[in-house]
């Protein structure tokens, strides 16, 4: 992760091969999250294209003191999904946020695609969905407490605790594989 | 003002990363996390936790995808290079002709003055010439007109007697009209109807006073009108042919012509 910031320097210079590099490390997590918002492989791609765009025509506004570079693109990409779905929203004459979360709208895409991977699915049912809906289906926080029926404060908790229990799970590996590796 | 115990409780720092906050918010965390270390390492932590979670989940996209983004990319790089420079070089190309052009303009009217003005040079050369030459034509003509006018102002004066001196029997071609005045003491005499003499003789005019004979100048060999020295009590005046440059005393051999005063 340290190389980041010399490719970043690079971007900002307005290096092409720089933002090759940062695609490749990236694209597949942003391209994730786009498309299980927008549910759409053809809306994601565009959003996911587009999303790179912005991110070499503004490499000069990312400023490392405000978060990681992932969390810069993740927020750009949010962004623009959010805007899509709103204006599909207006389209379909519905003034309802959680429409498209309720009743899937059209998915035209892999349901596989849907599926979380990883430590993740090792995280209690409510935990996961709470993150689920905050980091993956672009909900707010506010939004997301009443799609889970739970007082606001919980929910909140819910997701301090997911991440927690992930950072842990995390630790594990680690340190299971550096047993593997020490014992190896 | 937000604190640090609330920004973690009320689960700020999450939703600061995930962008759910305005930008109000957004500055107020900023603030906090530059002055507090321990709230910076904690966002940090988090940050790399979802940055995890998206990893974790990540779906590879087509790979056209890149393909077409790089396109995109290079296409809107050249395009500004390419402005860029055609902009500079035609700019520049066009003060570099526009210079050329100056340059040229400077050396061609340059060249034609530097002509012009040895033209006008000669011409002026040639009109001081003139001017000179003019100049010395008015003095001869003033002079010769002055001469005239002294002449004929002799000649037309009332008091004016003329006298017709033939030629004898050695010149009988010979005819001098002369005019004289007693009063302004002044004697003119007309010579065209004189024969030419050859190179070495003069004719020279004489005043017979009581029996001596007085100079009264050689007569000029291309004048036909010429005034001669008056001479008191004169009564007659006689030419003869003296050698060049006239005599002392008259030969009188060779006297031509003479007539008495009255």
């Amino acid at each position: 992760m340290q190389d980041d910031t010399t490719l970043i320097q690079q971007l900002k210079i307005r290096d092409e091969r720089a933002l090759s590099l940062l695609y490749d490390k990236y694209s597949g997590a942003i391209y994730s999250v786009i498309l299980k918002m927008i549910r759409d492989e053809g809306k994601a791609q565009i959003i996911l294209q587009d999303t790179f765009m912005t991110v070499w025509d503004k490499a000069d506004g990312y400023d490392v003191n405000k978060g990681r570079f992932y969390t810069w693109i993740y927020r750009i990409a949010k962004n623009k999904t959010l805007n899509v779905l709103r204006k599909t929203d207006l389209l379909i004459q519905t003034s309802d946020f959680s429409v498209y979360t309720d009743k899937e709208v059209s998915i035209s895409m892999d349901p596989e695609f849907l599926e979380l991977k990883g430590s993740l699915n090792k995280l209690e049912a409510h935990h996961k969905e709470a993150l689920e809906l905050v980091y993956f289906k672009g909900l707010t926080h506010r939004e997301a407490y009443t799609e889970m029926n739970v007082p606001l404060g919980t929910f909140k908790s819910y997701v301090r605790q997911a991440l927690k229990q992930l950072r842990q799970t995390h630790a594990k590996t680690l340190s299971l594989i550096l047993l593997i590796l020490n014992a190896l | 003002m937000i604190d640090t115990k609330s920004l973690l409780e009320q689960g700020l720092l999450e939703q600061y990363l995930l962008g759910e906050l305005n930008a109000v918010e957004c500055e107020q965390i900023e603030v906090l996390l530059v002055s507090d270390t321990e709230l910076k390492t904690y966002l940090d932590r988090l940050d790399k936790d979802f940055e995890n979670i998206g990893l974790e989940n990540a779906i590879a996209p087509p790979a056209a995808i890149k393909a077409q983004i790089l396109e995109r990319i290079s296409a809107s790089t050249n395009r500004t290079a390419k402005v860029i420079k055609l902009k500079k070089s035609n700019t520049s190309k066009f003060y570099l002709a526009l210079a050329a052009c100056i340059v040229a303009l400077l050396m061609v009217s340059s060249f034609w003055m530097y002509s012009q003005l040895n033209d006008m040079k000669q011409q002026l050369q040639t009109v001081e010439t003139d001017n000179t030459e003019l100049n010395t034509t008015i003095e001869v003509l003033n002079t010769k007109l002055e001469e005239t006018n002294t002449l004929y102002t002799a000649i037309v004066n009332p008091d004016t007697e003329q006298y017709i001196l033939m030629g004898n029997t050695s010149l009988p071609e010979a005819k001098i009209v002369s005019y004289v005045n007693h009063n302004t003491k002044s004697i003119v005499i007309n010579t065209e109807r004189l024969p030419d003499l050859d190179v070495d003789h003069d004719y020279q005019m004489w005043a017979d006073v009581e029996g001596e004979m007085i100079d009264m100048g050689v007569i000029s060999k291309n004048k036909s009108l010429m005034a001669m020295t008056y001479i008191e009590h004169a009564e007659s005046l006689n030419v003869t042919i003296e050698p060049l440059g006239g005599n002392d005393h008259p030969t009188v051999s060779r006297l031509v012509t003479n007539v008495y005063l009255r």
